[in-house]
């Protein structure tokens, strides 16, 4: 009898053999624990990606949805309105609008990186943790140094844990709720700063725009704020980590990396298909849809199993090898379809200097436990410690 | 299911077969066609997808909507009368045998 907890830490630790058997043996999958269909082929999942009318996101796109959210951000609206509020964001994170970060990026890396020197053993969050939470500020316009309202540490820790759920409820626990509250609390105070005295900014634009002349309901400048903080500090770690562990596991990999940073390019494509932090996201069925066999009903939850599309020996040879050199194009690290992230570039740019500062500083170095803790959440993989011995 | 043909900027031309619904432009990231980019994964928002549709078929596609327009005038590479968002673009038997052209550059 096949099962698939996406609670589970067992699924936390290793999705993958769970996927594998969904992908051969049953690939519309319901899961009784999940309450929800799981669509683990890359075919499926990017079919329903594009089809937003059948496959809506207006319920909530996180497998564990936070209270008041769906239908007032980005991914949890469909179009045509989703279109639209993407349109006035989107241009902020473009990859030719973010020349201008690649500086400031760079130095923050080497800040960060500095604090390694002379280290023999640590943990690598204490890196992507600092480079990430100054990198957003700075391509958000948070407030930042003498500006700064809140601690580094407090906003990536809350960001960390809302994205969490709790493994026996299978729902948000009181301390991820409270999290979420607190994020809400920080976007609703920058945004009034920003309103009350505006910059040439993300925040302070997006804030005061229109849509055919209206102002955008302040539900959606609310938690569309909280959500790009948490999306861009807690992905862009969690991604950082999961890049790490791969440098750390595959020494062959890291070598090349080390001696060529040209290659880094490819080494994060690769790591984004291999074994990418946003694993699984959700969608509701607006109509009946029939799939290998099973018939799903209109008002259904279904899971899309990114992080298994991205292991589909269907779409990609050999697909449990990481291989830095595969160059996997049109892979679901991202996600795909109208949701596909939004922040894409600043993540590739942001992860290739960080690494390149990294090596500068620790240029070989390798995974010290067999065993790690793995963050508990239904849509998000990456560990929460990653000690790393430098040789 | 449509054969749809994409034609690079430096004149080499690749055949996919494209399944129902899905954008020429999911179509060309899936298959590795390297003009296309799609940084917005298709919502319209980004300009990365530009194509020159093959002008005898052009009144075949729905026509753009206000939103596409908009868009395509941040394109990178000429704007032709015949250029459109390939995301905005969805493969059906309709359009079986298009041909597309990329541009120079997607920015």
């Amino acid at each position: 009898m096949l099962h698939f907890d996406p609670y589970s830490p067992a699924v936390d630790a290793d999705p993958f053999p769970y996927y594998k058997r969904l992908r051969d043996e049953a690939p519309c999958f319901r899961s009784e624990e999940a309450q929800m269909w799981v669509l683990s082929r890359y075919a499926d999942i990017v079919s329903a990606g594009q089809d937003w009318r059948t496959y809506s996101s207006a319920s909530g796109n996180m497998m564990t949805e936070l209270p008041n959210r769906a239908g007032a951000t980005l991914g949890t609206t469909d179009p045509p309105r989703h279109d639209r509020l993407r349109a006035l964001v989107q241009y902020a994170f473009m990859k030719r609008n973010l020349e201008s970060l690649a500086e400031p990026i760079r130095a923050i890396a080497k800040g960060a990186a500095e604090g390694l020197r002379g280290e023999t053993m640590f943990d690598f969050k204490d890196y992507s943790a600092k480079f990430t939470v100054r990198v957003l500020m700075a391509a958000l316009g948070l407030p930042s140094g003498n500006e700064a309202i809140v601690d580094e540490d407090t906003v990536r820790e809350k960001a960390v844990l809302m994205v969490q759920s709790d493994p026996r409820t299978r729902s948000k626990g009181p301390e991820h709720l409270a999290a979420f509250e607190w994020m809400r609390d920080y976007a609703a105070t920058v945004i009034a700063m920003r309103r009350a005295d505006p910059r040439d900014d993300l925040i302070s634009n997006f804030a005061s725009a229109e849509i055919d002349g209206d102002r955008l309901d302040e539900r959606e400048v609310l938690l569309t704020t909280t959500t790009l903080i948490v999306a861009g500090i807690e992905s862009l770690g969690g991604f950082m980590m999961m890049f790490a562990y791969n440098l750390g596991t595959y020494p062959e990999a890291r070598a090349a990396v080390v001696k060529n940073a040209g290659l880094l390019a490819d080494a994060i494509e690769e790591s984004l298909r291999f074994n990418t932090s946003a694993q699984r996201f959700r969608r509701r069925l607006m109509r009946d849809v029939e799939l290998h066999g099973q018939t799903m009903k209109e008002g259904d939850f279904v899971c899309l199993a990114y992080g298994s599309g991205n292991r589909d020996e269907r779409q990609y040879p050999d697909p449990d090898r990481y291989r830095i050199s595969r160059k996997p194009r049109g892979h679901l690290g991202f996600g795909g379809g109208v949701h596909a992230c939004l922040g894409t570039s600043i993540a590739r740019l942001a992860t290739r200097i960080a690494f390149e500062e990294f090596h500068k500083v620790v240029p070989e170095y390798s995974r010290v436990a067999d065993q790690l803790a793995w963050m508990p959440s239904s849509t998000f993989r990456s560990p929460l410690v990653l000690e790393l011995a430098v040789h | 299911m449509a054969k749809i043909t994409y034609v690079d900027w430096g004149g080499r031309s690749t055949t996919v077969d494209v399944a129902n619904g899905w954008s020429l432009m999911q179509a060309a990231v899936s298959n590795g066609i390297d003009g296309i980019v799609g940084e917005c994964g298709g919502s319209c928002a980004c300009a990365t997808c530009h194509c020159y549709v093959d002008e005898a078929r052009l009144r075949e596609l729905p026509p753009p909507d206000d939103n596409e327009l908009a868009m395509l005038d941040l394109a990178a590479a000429e704007v032709r009368p015949n250029s459109r968002l390939s995301c905005q673009i969805k493969a059906s038997p309709a359009i079986d045998g298009l041909v597309v052209h990329l541009p120079e550059t997607q920015g």
